[in-house]
């Protein structure tokens, strides 16, 4: 029987209830319930952008506890002590590089998750975050994601015809987004989504035929036909909202800021897309960490920072949630290169909206390690299914699909 | 159940298929002769495509001859050989003192091009993609033609003398971060790696075996960009991996992760994927007979690539179309068939935004492959990179026009040359709702500009993108 605790959303509650999940005969029943109690949701028109920090993010020295000697002792040449934090409460502070979310955080609309993570966490990259997409271990994974279940069980609720997630970024389509029954577009930049057409005959025509109907055994014959014509579609409909006036304002000029730009722009013109996915890599700081890291925090904040004021602008902050995660976070002792190795528990991140509380969860005991790493408290599958539920008004149950029957509200980081 | 001489249906699960039967070697038969989509597909697989000449000889000498040409060991290879290398090596000086990002690229890319070897080349790739490695954390261009070279020096040799050259390769220790790996606080990073993804996969070690791991790289550093083992940083006490209790080195390590069962599967289905079919994963019991051979070999990855190369199972009518093409060899395929060159720092380029940028993998993984390759932007990126391909005045095929390149090979008309395209460049012909089209559109401009649109329309056909 697995046990699972709920973390509950007060600053001073940290995790407590224990509760038994369901058996697998009764949770597809729950699946059924809550697919139709989905329906019955009031469909609403908020958004949700994924920022995924590959390499595993130093949670440590992100959200730092600065006045704890185990923290300072374990980090003698990594640590972030009282002296340079950006000090939010008298217990933690930001990285000093991290203004314009210190800034966002006091002003009630950025709250940290803390203890995010997983029973038996894996150290590998790969499978670490191959379960942060899928919500399953290897075992029991069936090639989709999250975000791919929660858009397939959304469908029929969808009105727009724009595509129902993008990817923004040039590396491979995230799991996460992946589900047969939807095609979520990868946009690597805006001019490589531009179609050439080299002028006389008109050879777009063929690229749109549909999957051939003879044999297709491996089923790859229509993966491309389809992921073709979903390509072209997306082509299309993205020269018609880049043709609109660019409102969404100053971006930093480093990749993570013009690819939340064009998050920015797209919201702004109006597309019908509901789920945006991006990711910033580098944060597997295994070697020379004080400054690598520090670079990677003030891009990833200031780029945040630039699309949370861009949204505020334009009027539309509160119905743009910015979600934030990591693979895992790193060791708690640092390395002789100074750096730190693979851990496991970190704090999540949620920007945008007026958030329930600043700090949901309390920081990890450090004098409570596992192997060396911080327990985690909080499921990050609770945390998706806070998210799809509270916030998309989708069925958490459906999206995480882990045969775990949770409240309602698993969680309290969203007003209402 | 299946005789020995039977063949299997292109809708056969992969669970059906039977061990015995997949890698023997494949031969001729009434049902299945060694026609022009066998040469094809070996060409296909075991290389970059193939010239119209390369596939009028191996469609007149069977499987072993296609094979040697693959490998360079025909006799008019010998003839190209010297002259091939010496361009090479005269690209290579002026790129590895260059500052171009592109021109390391540029290199490799005429190697894949040109090479009288073109099984080695594609071997190299498949190696890269395995040990990746990224140019934009090593940073120095030398160490990553090094290390190029050192891929290609053992891609179809033994597989332990690669795994502990490259464990002391200097763009390898600093990739992953083993340049700094002293014994006080090891560094995880390279031991990790060794066994996820070069030697055994997920779940074949425990966080106990990184830990010991990597105390035995400690001290293995770079000096002056070469190999160093440094004593005073290396950690000589005695470490448990794998309940062997008594190890102390790097090389002996490795050795101990090497002997692992899960090594020859892991290699050889990951061999197999590159090979024959990009999904599902071949069950453990077909790719045991490999597994079986790897070892009785000593790790000749050469043996087993020869097998899988000449096997019933690569040569059947089920491995067609059931990979997706590689950016590199949807490109490579598509000049090789046509003969065609091109400025090559600028083919380095356009390549780019197809997701396939070789020296920048995405990372420590390499290239996942199959339909990761797909998404709207490599899509839409494939179709411009033809455009922008033969827009290019440098672009020739064969030193010649598109238009005298297809008078030369004898395609005069506009049918023909749709018929060629359709034999040439396809794994899956064309079905009628493809080919009449490609009738009703013609243009009837210059027979130059209809060639190129032609081409250009074939390419962009979804079907294109399957090998």
């Amino acid at each position: 029987m697995k046990r699972r605790t709920f973390a509950l959303g007060s600053a001073s509650v940290a995790a407590g209830i224990a509760l038994d999940s369901a058996l697998p005969g009764r949770w597809m029943q729950s699946v059924a319930r809550e697919l139709n109690a989905s329906a019955a949701h009031p469909t609403n028109d908020r958004i949700l952008v994924v920022l995924q920090l590959s390499g595993g993010n130093d949670g440590l020295n992100t959200v730092i506890p600065y006045r704890d000697e185990l923290y300072l002792k374990a980090r003698p040449n990594l640590k972030i002590d009282a002296a340079s934090v950006l000090s939010v409460t008298p217990e933690m502070g930001f990285h000093p590089s991290m203004k314009d979310m210190a800034d966002s955080f006091e002003s009630g609309r950025l709250s940290v998750v803390q203890g995010v993570g997983y029973a038996s966490p894996n150290r590998s990259h790969f499978e670490s975050m191959d379960i942060w997409h899928s919500c399953q271990t290897k075992q029991e994974r069936h090639g989709n994601g999250w975000l791919g279940r929660y858009l397939a069980a959304s469908a029929n609720e969808r009105d727009s015809t724009d595509a129902p997630g993008l990817h923004i970024g040039g590396e491979a389509l995230p799991l996460a987004l992946v589900d047969r029954q939807v095609q979520v577009p990868s946009i690597a930049s805006i001019e490589q989504m531009r179609l050439k057409k080299p002028g006389v005959s008109e050879p777009t025509s063929l690229m749109n035929e549909g999957p051939d109907p003879v044999s297709d055994p491996s089923g790859l014959l229509g993966f491309v036909s389809t992921s073709t014509a979903s390509a072209l579609a997306a082509s299309e409909r993205l020269e018609k909202a880049m043709a609109t006036p660019d409102q969404s304002g100053d971006f930093p000029s480093t990749g993570l800021g013009e690819r939340l730009k064009i998050i920015s722009r797209l919201i702004l013109s109006g597309l019908g897309t509901r789920i945006y996915y991006v990711t910033f890599d580098g944060f597997d700081t295994h070697a020379n960490q004080p400054d690598a890291h520090a670079g990677l925090l003030r891009q990833w904040s200031e780029a945040s920072g630039a699309f949370c004021k861009s949204m505020q602008r334009a009027g539309q902050q509160d119905r743009v949630l910015l979600m934030t995660f990591s693979e895992f976070g790193r060791r708690v002792s640092e390395n002789a290169s100074q750096g730190t190795d693979h851990g496991a528990a970190a704090p999540m991140f949620f920007a945008g909206p007026e958030l329930a509380t600043p700090i949901v969860g309390e920081q990890p005991s450090l004098s409570d390690l596992e192997d060396g790493d911080l327990r985690f408290h909080t499921d990050f599958r609770d945390v998706y299914a806070t998210v799809v539920q509270d916030w998309l008004g989708g069925s958490g149950t459906a999206a995480v699909d882990d045969g775990v029957e949770r409240p309602s509200r698993p969680l309290k980081i969203f007003r209402s | 159940m299946y005789s020995l001489s039977q063949s299997i249906a292109p809708s056969t699960p992969i669970s059906a298929i039977v061990p015995t039967w997949a890698w023997q070697p494949w031969s001729p038969s009434d049902e299945e002769p060694w026609n022009e989509a066998r040469v094809q597909l070996m060409f296909r697989r075991g290389g970059f495509g193939a010239s119209p000449q390369q596939r009028r000889e191996a469609l007149r000498g069977g499987p072993k001859v296609t094979l040697a040409i693959l490998k360079g060991e025909d006799r008019s290879a010998a003839g190209r050989r010297e002259t091939f290398e010496l361009d090479s090596e005269a690209i290579g000086t002026s790129v590895r003192t260059g500052s171009s990002s592109e021109g390391l690229a540029a290199w490799w890319l005429h190697r894949m091009l040109q090479s009288p070897s073109p099984l080695l080349e594609k071997m190299t790739l498949f190696w890269h993609g395995h040990f990746a490695t990224g140019a934009e954390k090593v940073m120095d261009a030398e160490l990553m033609y090094q290390q190029n070279q050192l891929l290609r020096r053992h891609a179809l040799g033994d597989f332990r003398p690669m795994v502990q050259a490259i464990s002391r390769d200097p763009a390898m220790l600093i990739y992953l971060d083993s340049v700094s790996n002293r014994k006080a606080h090891p560094n995880e990073n390279y031991a990790r790696e060794l066994m996820e993804l070069f030697c055994l996969g997920e779940g074949n070690y425990s966080e106990q075996d990184v830990q010991q791991l990597a105390r035995c790289f400690t001290g293995w550093e770079i000096r002056r960009k070469m190999f160093r083992f440094n004593p005073y940083q290396h950690d000589s006490g005695l470490k448990t991996i794998f309940d062997q209790a008594d190890i102390e080195s790097g090389e002996d390590a490795i050795d101990c992760v090497l002997a692992r069962s899960a090594m020859p599967r892991f290699v050889c289905t990951k061999l197999v994927r590159y090979f024959v079919c990009d999904e599902p994963n071949a069950p453990d019991s077909l790719i045991a007979p490999l597994a079986d051979q790897f070892v009785r070999s000593g790790y000749s990855i050469g043996e087993i690539v020869d097998t899988i190369l000449q096997s019933r199972w690569m040569l059947s009518q089920w491995s067609v179309g059931r990979k997706i093409r590689s950016p590199v060899e949807f490109a490579m395929e598509w000049m090789r068939s046509l003969e065609a060159t091109t400025n090559l720092e600028h083919l380095a380029r356009m390549l780019r935004p197809l997701g396939q940028a070789v020296f920048y993998p995405p990372n420590v993984k390499g290239w996942d492959g199959g339909r990761a390759w797909i998404n709207s932007s490599t899509l839409i990126g494939r179709s411009n990179f033809v455009v922008d391909l033969l827009g290019d005045p440098n672009t020739r095929f064969d030193g010649k026009s598109l238009e005298q390149w297809c008078s030369d090979q004898g395609i005069q008309d506009h049918k023909s040359w749709i018929d060629w395209l359709n034999e040439s460049l396809l794994a899956i012909p064309l079905s009628d709702s493809e080919y009449q089209p490609l009738f009703d559109r013609d243009n009837e401009g210059a027979a130059s500009a209809s060639r190129a649109n032609a081409l250009i329309t074939v390419s962009r056909i979804p079907k294109f993108l399957l090998s």
